[in-house]
């Protein structure tokens, strides 16, 4: 197999037509170039190419109109490859060349060309070449019909990378608070458009408190603000140690951790056909909410999601946070039902390619696993170069002992490292020093094992210098599982004897994940550890049974023309450099995608509107140099997502209200520009905080664990007597997220689909969120706890009605509300049956189900 | 703001609201003239994601009665007459001996066409029925193959057959769920049968468990293993209707209080789902109430005790929803998995379902209703020739039979085969994707251009696959 370096340009062809547009250095070339004879050239170019073209191209070819079976016949590698139902030519093999069959017209359904059987001798040609080696000359990647544009594809802005942007001048010096500003209004007074005036105070604060916190602010809370704001227009220094202190509160990790999980599609439990419970997910969960609150730079925090098994840790704490960080990769949705081991592996791996590269770079490589129309064998290669790096990977996700037969794929966790079992070991060499740039140099490695167990290991590897590589390159977790794998099982000490001992330690070392049984340690981690180390072959179209070549484990590349790629280690999966590579800020995608998110979070639409696709098929960027500039912001604030939250909503373009302007409206109805603030709906967590907050019934402890946890591993789909807790009054983000099961209070207010990567939610207004606020147990319960709240605030019905405005909707009544609260209550009091209890309870129930509850401005 | 991509505003109906309807209720009625007078300036009106909408071309079919039979109901003693496995019975077959029929087989109606006494009532609707005989799909176990029933994937979350037809088509009566699904497992893929995926939550079921006169309807995704909130939503146990009505006033005339200063589509659209729902309150309970059903339709249905009580009840509920204009209907019956005592499990199973289908083919029928509505009925798969290891029949994806009825396909017309003993499709073979293009197209729509953009791909019910089975269109 040859490796060629990437080349950006080889790629690019391909690159304009597909969301993939990828390639990889390794797996650039599929078939080696073959040497060719002059006389099998002839024979080729006169016996076999022409009639091809003649017979074949029109509907398997770069020229036909629609490829047909996904069989390209027009290259080397297409007519090898084979489409559908298989490699149309096996160079020296009749049986396995289907291209044969098709022109014999063997199979009934398989005559080609089409209802023409050639004459016997052109079929005799072709048998005689295939017979030779089926040499062909034509070199070059198969190619879809439409021929992408190569110059499109070359300039397409999302693979450029992110480049510094000069800030741009505007007209009216005096309205920008910062260069964000400049951007937006250097826009607006292009289109002749003028920015509406700034919210109010009452607002603002309301407005900031969703965005970051995602609960409301209390009236106390308000009421400060608004007063050291000195007017209706809060003053810049209040509001700069307002955002301050919301940055700082642990409820901002609870708020923008949640925006990570939709796009890490967290879920407590395997969905699909059996839904087997993830009873340690949660501290996947609380892994974000802390990394979040932290301001873990978000380079690292990808890093260790992908590959934190791989990176070196300085304690046991640092070491479990890594392992659980891994829990990204395993947490995915698993069909337990597959019997082929083979085929669930696979669809796992799918899963992986799938979350990695939409979450963190939002484009879609998992397409590229079968490409049944757009049939693409670059990008089918790129994808396995991939897959191969995951499929070296071992998931531990710990459902499912298979009792009674309904999980065919049982799995295990992993431990927990611990203090006291921790022995100081020098950093494994697995570790490049150079491709871990943000590496602690002191870093070590905490062992699992004793000194002893140590020895005992290193000894399987005696006088094996490749077995020994390997060890060396092992986690502790893997050499745990590696010396319990050795050990265990029955007639262990027989095998010993018998002389299979080094077989077994073979076995053992090198992949150490398998049946095994773990000795010390609290099994608790979903996570991953890499497997057996292993290229991937191609699965033409994904099918198991159609092993094609096998693709050199590598990465995307197209995208870091510039960057330096590193050589994936043969003892390693790779994911360690996929990681690096993720997070490199040459990387033109992840700095961008992540900006983009944080606008999205903050203003209710991204820079590019799809958020979760920034390929060719995805929408293009409103302000391209604005999201630019804070793509190199991201990266040059050491990826510090606070501090670009931070510099965001100190904008003023932030800080806008939602008035409406007929002129602008006129021009740009759909509020592209940002002339003022988009008025947004609540997300469903918010909804449910801020029902409980109001009513005074929060409560803001993390719970640090969750209610799956204790009904432990089973399928829940199938155990009709186990009761999911959804009741508790702790914040929604600790809601039990169970996939096909996501409480109610949630899933009406689109919530994110777990099974899915999301980046933009739903906003739908429908009924059933309606019945929900008039009649849920829910809403009747907190309304009488705000009932009882404001009742007790005040002892007259306007002060009582003015605690109710500023608590629910965080600002006073105006007269006619007042009035018009006095008249409702006066008449519901009087409806038969209704205590003035019933009517103050549905008086706060109508705050909770007003749409300004709902909304902020 | 809305994120309601999918629809294309040209083919979204203008919303129809009579002068009554604006005045039964007040807070609509105001809100909707003045949302109306800043129509003009709106870029965009809210629009119900559920509003009817215009089918690709004219369809046959206005709505589906899914008749769903879990477990893999076996064709070859009901519906696929092998005549060759009766005489072959006892010799081996594929992994086991070859089991004859358990029922008698007989040719039924005008067409002959031949159906066992397992189904003598349905039997004699023959000449209504169009039976595909080729059916296949990819795998057989319950849980991939019942989803991939609903989905079309065993291997990915899709949208439901439901959600994409309420994609596709809206529904007509807006006081009601326009797909909703009766009885539906919570195994087996659970909620994703009658989930929307990646498509806006509005297109999913809504379930409903009890099949008593007065059930109680809760949004899809709960689950009845689960303490959740939104079980009953649909009745306020503590509020007369007037006192309900004053408060929803009260909350109208605050969301009315944010329409000052330019168009508003979305608190316009809270609004109006606030109306919808008081009146769906008001609906849901009338159709689900069976008294004014007549005595000799209760008993028609098999009402009134004995083993067809509880599906009658949920066939005459799936009437009532068609009639009243809910566009996808789905009633589950589970416990079609005969590996052993076929012959008293099989005649178990059918004497359950067989007068409520018949009855219910005959009540849309009377009604005028069967030329308009799609009914299909089948399982995730069928069953084998052979035993097995004990006396009944093991799982079969290679071939078995659903039948579909009214909603414009041929009556009394059989299309596809299984070989001599039933095992395998061998003739016109009608895939669950082709059953999915076929239904789709039925309903007007075109299932290759029924798609929607979900990361980066245009994507559809039948994937990439599907062809629409034309012989079976009348």
């Amino acid at each position: 197999m040859m490796n060629r370096p990437a080349t950006l340009g080889a790629c690019l062809t391909i690159a304009a037509a597909f969301v993939v547009s990828v390639s990889l250095r390794a797996a650039d070339k599929l078939l080696p170039s073959e040497t060719i004879t002059p006389d099998q050239l002839a024979f080729f170019e006169k016996r076999i190419r022409p009639v091809l073209a003649a017979k074949c191209y029109k509907c398997h070819s770069a020229e036909a109109e629609k490829v047909k079976g996904g069989l390209l016949l027009d290259t080397r590698d297409g007519i090898r490859l084979g489409g559908a139902t298989g490699h149309a030519v096996e160079p020296g093999d009749l049986k396995g060349s289907l291209l044969i069959a098709a022109l014999r017209g063997e199979k009934k359904d398989l005559l080609m060309p089409p209802k023409e059987k050639l004459p016997p001798e052109v079929i005799a040609d072709f048998e005689k070449w295939i017979l030779m080696g089926a040499p062909d000359p034509r070199d070059g990647k198969p190619k879809l019909a439409k021929k992408p544009d190569a110059s499109e594809g070359k300039n397409f802005w999302a693979f450029q990378p992110v480049q510094p942007v000069s800030v741009p001048k505007v007209n009216d010096s005096k309205w920008p608070a910062s260069d964000i500003d400049r951007f937006v209004l250097a826009k607006l007074e292009q289109n002749k458009l003028k920015p509406v005036a700034d919210a109010d105070a009452h607002t603002l604060i309301r407005r900031l408190y969703f965005d970051l916190l995602g609960i409301p602010p209390t009236p106390a809370e308000v009421d400060a603000f608004v007063r050291e704001s000195h007017g209706t227009h809060a003053s810049t220094r209040s509001y700069e140690a307002l955002v301050d202190r919301l940055l700082a509160s642990p409820q901002f990790g609870e708020r923008w951790g949640r925006h990570w999980l939709d796009v890490a599609r967290y879920a407590e439990s395997s969905g699909k056909e059996r839904n087997y419970l993830y009873t340690q997910a949660w501290r996947y969960r609380d892994y974000v909410i802390d990394a979040i609150n932290a301001d873990k730079p978000y380079d690292q925090f990808i890093r260790e999601q992908v590959a934190g098994d791989l990176l070196p840790a300085k304690n046991a704490a640092e070491r479990n946070e890594r392992l659980i960080a891994t829990g990204f990769l395993a947490m995915g949705p698993k069909g337990f039902n597959e019997r082929n081991r083979e085929q669930f592996v696979m669809d796992n791996v799918d899963e992986q390619i799938d979350v990695t590269t939409r979450a963190v770079m939002a484009v879609t490589v998992s397409c590229a696993r079968c490409h049944d129309h757009k049939f693409d064998p670059i990008s089918t290669k790129d994808y396995y170069a991939v897959a191969g790096i995951f499929k070296s990977t071992d998931i531990y996700y710990g459902t499912g002992d298979g009792a009674a037969g309904k999980n065919r794929q049982p799995g295990k966790l992993l431990p927990l490292a611990k203090d006291a079992s921790f022995k100081e070991v020098k950093p494994a060499s697995a570790v490049p020093a150079a491709s871990t740039p943000q590496a602690e140099p002191e870093a070590i490695k905490p062992s699992l094992l004793t000194p002893q167990q140590e020895a005992q290991l290193a000894k399987l590897a005696q006088g094996n210098p490749k077995l020994a590589e390997r060890l060396r390159s092992l986690t502790p977790e893997q050499k745990a599982l590696a010396l319990a794998r050795f050990q265990g099982g029955a007639g262990a000490a027989k095998a010993a004897k018998a002389g299979k001992g080094a077989k077994k330690a073979t076995r053992a070392v090198e992949s150490p994940g398998e049946r095994t049984e773990l000795g010390d340690g609290e099994r608790v981690i979903m996570g991953v550890l890499d497997g057996r180390v292993a290229d991937c072959p191609i699965y033409v179209r994904g099918e198991l049974q159609e092993k094609g070549p096998v693709i050199p484990r590598g990465f995307v590349a197209v995208l870091n023309p510039s960057g330096s790629v590193q050589q994936i280690p043969a003892s390693q999966s790779g994911r360690l450099e996929l990681a690096q590579w993720l997070t490199s800020p040459q990387n033109p995608l992840t700095a961008r995608v992540m900006a983009n998110r944080v606008w999205l979070h903050l203003f209710g639409e991204g820079i590019v509107a799809s958020a979760d696709n920034f390929g060719a098929t995805g929408d293009r960027p409103t302000h391209p140099e604005l999201l630019d500039f804070l793509a190199g912001r991201l990266v040059a604030n050491q990826w510090s997502v606070k501090k670009l939250v931070r510099e965001v909503v100190l904008s003023r373009t932030y800080r806008l209200s939602a008035a409406h302007d007929t002129k602008n409206f006129a021009t740009d109805p759909d509020n592209s520009l940002y002339w003022r603030a988009n008025q947004r709906r609540l997300d469903a967590e918010s909804i449910r905080d801020a029902v409980l907050a109001v009513s005074g019934r929060l409560d803001l402890e993390p719970p640090r664990s969750s209610p799956v946890t204790a009904l432990g591993d089973m399928d829940i789909g199938r155990n009709r007597n186990a009761v999911l807790k959804a009741d508790s009054r702790k914040r929604s983000v600790y809601l039990p997220i169970v996939r096909d099961m996501v409480p109610d209070v949630l899933d009406l207010f689109d919530f994110a689909e777990p099974s899915l990567v999301v980046a933009n939610r739903d906003v739908t207004t429908v009924p059933s969120q309606a019945l929900f606020m008039l009649n849920s147990p829910f809403i009747h319960e907190n309304s009488t706890a705000l009932a009882k709240r404001v009742q007790t605030a005040a002892s007259d019905d306007r002060a009582r009605i003015t605690s109710a405005y500023l608590t629910a909707l965080s600002r006073p009544p105006t007269p006619v509300e007042l009035a018009r609260g006095e008249s409702y209550l006066k008449k519901l009091s009087a409806e038969p049956g209704c205590s003035p209890e019933t009517a103050w309870t549905t008086f706060c129930q109508a705050f909770i189900a007003s749409a300004e509850f709902r909304y902020i401005k | 703001m809305s994120t309601n991509r999918p629809f294309d505003c040209s083919q979204v109906q203008p919303l129809v609201l009579t002068r009554r309807d604006m005045l039964k209720g007040a807070g609509a009625g105001f809100g909707y003239l003045a949302f109306a007078g800043l129509c003009a300036e709106a870029a965009a009106p809210y629009q119900s994601p559920l509003l009817p909408k215009a089918p690709h071309f004219t369809p046959k079919a206005k709505r589906i009665i899914f008749l769903a039979m879990q477990g893999g109901p076996s064709h070859l003693d009901t519906f696929d007459y092998k005549p060759k496995l009766i005489t072959d019975a006892g010799k081996a077959g594929d992994k086991g001996k070859l089991v004859a029929p358990v029922a008698e087989f007989k040719q039924r109606g005008q067409s002959g066409l031949w159906i066992s006494d397992a189904f003598s009532k349905v039997a004699e609707h023959a000449d209504d029925i169009c039976l595909l005989r080729g059916m296949t799909t990819d795998i057989p176990n319950h849980p991939q193959a019942f989803v991939q029933m609903h989905t079309g994937s065993a291997r990915f979350v899709r949208p439901s057959m439901g959600a994409w037809t309420l994609y596709g088509l809206g529904t007509e009566n807006q006081n009601l769920p326009g797909f909703i699904t009766i009885a539906a497992p919570v195994a087996l893929g659970g909620a994703q049968n009658y989930g929307s995926a990646f498509l806006p939550a509005s297109f999913q079921g809504t379930r409903i468990d009890q099949p008593a006169g007065n059930a109680s309807a809760k949004p899809a995704k709960g689950n009845a293993a689960m303490a959740t909130e939104g079980i009953g939503n649909i009745r306020n146990p503590r509020l007369s209707e007037k006192a309900q009505r004053e408060q929803l006033d009260l909350v109208q005339s605050m969301n009315r209080d944010l329409l000052t200063g330019g168009a508003n589509p979305e608190v316009e659209g809270v609004i109006q789902s606030y109306e919808l729902a008081f009146r769906m309150q008001a609906e849901i309970p009338k159709v689900m109430d069976f008294r004014k059903e007549s005595a000799a339709t209760l008993q028609s249905y098999g009402i009134g005790g004995g083993p067809t009580e509880g599906f009658g009840k949920q066939c005459l509920m799936a009437r009532r929803f068609a009639e009243a204009g809910v566009r996808f209907i789905e009633v589950c019956h589970q416990g079609w998995d005969h590996h052993n005592g076929l012959k008293t499990r099989l005649n178990g199973s059918s004497a359950a379902v067989d007068q409520p289908i018949a009855a219910l083919l005959a009540d849309l029928k009377r009604r005028d209703m069967l030329k308009d509505t799609l009914v299909i009925w089948g399982g995730e798969f069928g069953r084998t020739p052979t035993n097995g290891s004990a006396d009944g029949r093991g799982h079969n994806a290679k071939g078995y039979t659903m039948w579909m009825a009214g909603g414009g396909v041929k009556g009394g017309y059989s299309h596809g085969a299984t070989d001599d003993h039933g095992g395998t499709a061998v003739e016109d073979k009608t895939h669950v994707h082709d059953m999915h293009a076929t239904a789709l197209h039925l309903l007007g729509l075109d299932h290759e251009k029924l798609t929607y953009r979900y990361a980066g791909r245009d994507f559809r019910l039948t994937d990439v696959h599907g062809h629409v089975a034309q012989k079976v269109i009348a």
